[in-house]
């Protein structure tokens, strides 16, 4: 406590200095008085009184120097007045202070923002109670579309009594819902959870409450929690919200909560409702079917509980289900449980590609530092003079460190604050970038753990760019000045360093060149992939109009919902034949199809399937394929070809035969060298049961190309159509092709839909261009972000180039002349220094080369259409850096080459 | 006239506190006065040893300081022992105590013939 008082009132004393001198000279002043009154009391003269009593002080300046260093921190007098000199000197070389500043202030900035990217989804602990204790289960099997299949209730059942690891185990399933209000109608994605799910989850609510168990099962009226985006975004964060009615697929639902926010997995969500909302959900083939998998499993580790624990527990439950239950689990599809941390689950897609950005930026780092440390180790070189003047005044080696530490502290700091704004407008960038791969976009943030890391970054440089430049030991500095010398340059241990440093900068810049044109060709390759279909001008739009949950009885009597949902099906399908012949004769259209859903877009059902007489040999995973429907108008609507047999007709009705057309992946793939035209195939599996598709054989009637549903990326996936006619109209999508500007449709399209279906929510009107365009613009940002690392790190490393060289050249300007005068002439002189730099660059290539190898392979992931090696790219890079290289050592080749021998031998 | 000694470190604090306590609040001047007496003129105590100690001793919260008028009517200023500072003088005049006997001791036997 005493020392802190005393610490705290020597800090105060920094400051409070000025006062405090007046005030210690008046009390010195007043002392010598006193004893000057004393000495003439006891009878000296006036004069001598005073002599004597000076004598006796000790020295008036020498008492007020050591109150003076009692009083205040000395050690930060003297920091602040190496601020002030280092600040003096920076000002006088501009040039120097403006290239670190920037080159500094580039690096730490791109680190800073992707830092905080990095931070925000991936390392921040959740906002959930004992975030880390939240585990993910994924169900997944063999096949396309088979990674993740989710649970049935029977399965989660068996988890929950077998694996006491867990101590709480929540259901969670996603649906959309239709939200009516008396303006619009909007499409949301909800949860249906379990009542324990909150408690699972550990999440509280910030207004009103949210599920329990009390609100599990059939006949409870259904709750609905808002999340807490959603509450902002669509009602403004109205607090009178909670305890209102709200008009949900047709049924009164009551607002109970919001929920704190919280990120959720795997989709972003607008609300979460007890299971009761859907008739389905609650229905006996629900929750007593193993097959029927809609449900997402979120749950705790048990306290004491290990994760390891449960994933042998999970996985003994999973091989008991197999075991017991056979027709659920076909061998050949290798049916597996994963058991992630809830947190890592959420980063998932972003790891890979968030590392790789952090991985360049922190390259770009190291490449301006590198800079910094030779444009620094430079200016040593020039300074030393300096040095050894300060040094012969007194300033010992630590005194003159700090002198450097306080300069560099300086230039870091100053690069950092730069960099902050720099990372300011980045992360907004970032951001939108991270939202694509994560549900924690929203927790990016330049937080102070974000600065913290800045300024330990700064803090580390000025370190390293201090400790860099060698200072003689303590002593040395007199036999040089008492040598006469006034330079101690040349010295080739830092000869070496900058060597080094622009190697290390050459490799450096190859590999980020690399990854950028990796990632610049994966994009192009990507934009280059055929979508299947001509896209010109079309116009797609999701108008949903069957409504699943609701209708009469609340889904007590399955077949009373069953007979609901076909009398609204039969509506729907009038208002979408209305629509859509509305919309073929407006003006500049040429087509107008109908369909499931829009084409590029997933398919919402994946079924399986099989052909007639070819049985699915043992061990090989069950065959799926995606459900689609489509009108006689679709497929040239969309522009997609048809390859064989006929488009579909409007003969194709209910009571007709039942005919397919598939395409040519379904075709290859079942009937491979033969024509499918006439083959019969039918819907099958356990899941067929719950639909309202019937397992009946099904004549194929055409075969169409290909289309990119799953993203650019994925392989086409095997695919049937049904007529529009002959199946429910789950989803719905209008399919328009216009003669020309395809957007400029979409004012006269929506107000159709609208006028026909007031209550129907459109969820997305894009042109195929604009689908299209999405697919790609997560890679075109990527690979634009890492190539201009590469960009900025080959300035920085050419920078680094001819600097390093200049110095040398500077540096010998003697010798150069010297070999001048003895005939070697300017070609010579020129090459002679190329080669110096040749050489660097040289085995910078060699070194870059090799790192370009290995990064190639860690980034295989997010590479498509080009191989991590491609030599194509590879070979590029080097030739640009080659070049780019050359140019640097040749400016001051040049001017080595201009040096005139008899100015350097004369003022030698 | 016997060596002078210089005042050595960390006694200097236990003579000023005692000082204050025997005489009351009293200006730098009158401290070094006593001290030097009490000391019969063995210690000299200059203003740079003095004042530092003053002030050491008044931020760590022993001493306070204060501007009045002396007895011969000069404006000085008055160091007054605080609470805090009278604790601290027992606990040092203590520990002196303690470890002016336990030399004494040790200096004390002749030297011991084998």
């Amino acid at each position: 406590m005493r020392y802190v008082r005393a610490a705290l009132r020597r800090l105060a004393g920094v400051f409070t200095g000025h006062r405090a001198d007046d005030e210690l000279r008046e009390e010195l002043q007043s002392h010598l008085d006193m004893e000057t009154a004393e000495n003439i009391r006891r009878g000296m003269s006036p004069d001598a009184a005073r002599r004597q009593a000076l004598l006796a002080s000790g020295g008036l300046t020498q008492a007020a120097e050591a109150v003076h260093d009692q009083r205040g921190l000395p050690w930060i007098e003297s920091v602040v007045a190496d601020m002030k000199y280092a600040l003096r000197t920076l000002r006088h070389s501009p040039a120097f202070t403006a290239v670190v500043v920037i080159t500094l202030a580039l690096g730490i900035g791109a680190n800073t923002a992707i830092f905080s990217v990095v931070r925000g989804v991936l390392l921040k602990p959740l906002p959930n109670r004992n975030g880390d204790r939240l585990l993910y289960l994924r169900h997944s099997a063999d096949g396309p579309g088979q990674a993740n299949i989710s649970f049935s209730v029977p399965e989660v059942r068996d988890l929950r009594t077998g694996v006491p690891s867990l101590g709480g185990i929540a259901e969670y399933s996603p649906w959309t819902l239709t939200l009516q209000s008396d303006n619009d109608v909007v499409r949301i994605d909800v949860g249906l959870v379990t009542g324990n799910y909150f408690e699972v989850m550990g999440l509280a609510p910030v207004r009103g409450r949210l599920t329990r168990p009390s609100d599990d099962g059939a006949g409870v009226p259904p709750v609905m929690v808002l999340t807490h985006a959603f509450w902002i975004k669509r009602f403004g964060g109205d607090s009178g919200l909670v305890g209102r009615q709200v008009k949900l697929d047709g049924q009164s639902v009551m607002v109970i909560g919001v929920l704190q926010p919280a990120p959720f997995f795997p989709d972003r969500i607008d609300a979460l409702l007890n299971m009761v909302v859907s008739p389905h959900h609650v229905s006996a083939m629900m929750v007593q079917n193993r097959s029927h998998r809609m449900t997402e499993v979120v749950a705790r580790l048990a306290t004491g509980a290990s994760v390891a624990q449960a994933r042998t527990e999970v996985a003994a439950v999973d091989a008991r289900m197999r075991r017991d239950f056979k027709e659920a689990y076909n061998p050949g599809s290798h049916y597996r449980i994963a058991v992630l941390p809830f947190k890592e689950a959420l980063g998932e897609r972003a790891r890979l590609t968030l590392w790789l950005l952090m991985g360049a930026a922190a390259f770009v780092m190291i490449i301006s530092a590198a800079n910094v440390a030779n444009l620094t180790l430079m200016r040593g070189v020039r300074r030393e003079h300096e040095m050894v003047v300060r040094a012969a005044l007194g300033a010992g080696v630590g005194r003159l460190r700090r002198l450097l530490l306080v300069e560099n502290f300086m230039l870091t700091l100053l690069g950092a604050a730069f960099g902050v704004v720099i990372a300011l407008g980045g992360v907004r960038l970032l951001i939108s970038l991270a939202a694509r791969y994560s549900p924690r976009a929203n927790e990016i943030r330049l937080d102070a753990t974000v600065l913290g890391f800045t300024l330990a970054l700064s803090v580390t440089l000025a370190l390293l760019l201090s400790f860099i430049a060698s200072l003689p030991r303590e002593g040395t500095f007199a036999s040089w000045i008492s040598a006469g010398v006034r330079r101690m340059s040349g010295s080739l241990r830092k000869q070496r360093l900058q060597r080094g440093l622009v190697v290390g900068q050459v490799a450096v810049s190859v590999v980020l060149l690399a990854g950028a044109g990796l990632l610049t060709r994966t994009m192009i390759r990507l934009s280059e992939v055929d979508s299947g279909l001509r896209a010109e001008e079309v116009l797609a739009l999701d108008v949903p109009l069957l409504q699943l949950s609701g209708g009469p009885s609340g889904g007590s009597d399955p077949m009373a919902w069953f007979r609901h949902l076909l009398e609204m099906d039969a509506a729907a399908k009038q208002q979408y034949e209305r629509m859509r012949s509305e919309i073929r004769a407006l003006p500049g259209v040429n087509e107008a199809g109908l369909g499931s859903s829009i084409p590029l877009a997933t398919s919402m059902m994946t079924f399986e399937v099989k052909a007639e007489a070819r049985p699915v040999p043992v061990g090989e995973a069950v065959p799926h394929a995606d459900v689609r429907t489509a009108s006689p108008e679709y497929f040239r609507a969309s522009g997609i070809p048809l390859l064989r047999g006929r488009e579909f007709v409007n003969t194709d009705q209910p009571g007709s035969g039942l005919v397919v057309i598939v395409n040519k992946t379904f075709a290859d793939k079942f009937f491979p060298g033969e024509d499918p035209i006439g083959k019969r195939i039918a819907w099958t599996g356990e899941l067929l049961k719950f639909s309202p598709i019937s397992g009946d054989w099904r004549t194929i009637v055409g075969v169409t190309g290909n289309t990119r549903d799953g993203g650019l990326d994925a392989e086409p996936r095997a695919t049937v159509f049904m007529p529009f006619t002959q199946m429910l109209s789950i989803g719905g999508a209008l399919v328009i092709r216009a003669d020309s500007n395809a957007p400029g449709l979409v004012a006269a399209v929506t107000r159709i839909v609208h006028r026909i279906a007031p209550m129907a929510p459109i969820v997305t009107v894009l042109t195929v261009a604009q689908i299209k365009d999405q697919s790609v613009a997560p890679r075109r940002l990527n690979a634009a972000l890492v190539s201009s690392f590469g960009i900025l790190a080959v300035i920085i490393a050419a920078v680094g180039i001819a600097g390093v060289l200049a110095f040398s050249v500077s540096a010998r300007t003697n010798e150069i002349g010297i070999r001048m005068s003895l005939g070697a002439d300017r070609a010579r002189v020129q090459r002679m220094i190329l080669k110096e730099g040749g050489a660097l660059l040289a085995i910078g290539l060699v070194l870059g080369v090799a790192g370009a190898y290995v990064a190639g392979g860690i980034i295989r992931g997010l590479l498509f259409g080009v191989a991590p090696h491609d030599p194509t790219t590879f070979i590029g890079v080097t030739v640009l850096m080659a070049a780019i290289g050359i140019v640097a050592c040749w400016i001051p080749a040049l001017r080595a080459a201009r040096i005139d021998p008899a100015i350097t031998m004369r003022s030698a | 006239m016997a060596d002078k000694l210089d005042v050595q470190q960390g006694t200097l604090a236990l003579m000023i506190l005692k000082t204050l306590e025997v005489l009351g609040p009293l200006h730098g001047y009158g401290v070094a006065r006593r001290i030097e007496e009490t000391a019969k003129h063995r210690l000299t105590l200059n203003y740079g040893t003095l004042y530092p100690a003053l002030l050491k001793l008044e931020q760590e919260g022993f001493i306070t300081a204060e501007w009045r008028q002396s007895e011969n009517n000069r404006r000085a200023k008055f160091y007054a022992l605080t609470a805090a500072g009278r604790r601290q003088l027992a606990r040092e005049a203590r520990e002196w105590h303690q470890t002016a006997d336990l030399i004494a001791a040790f200096l004390a036997p002749k030297r011991e013939v084998p």
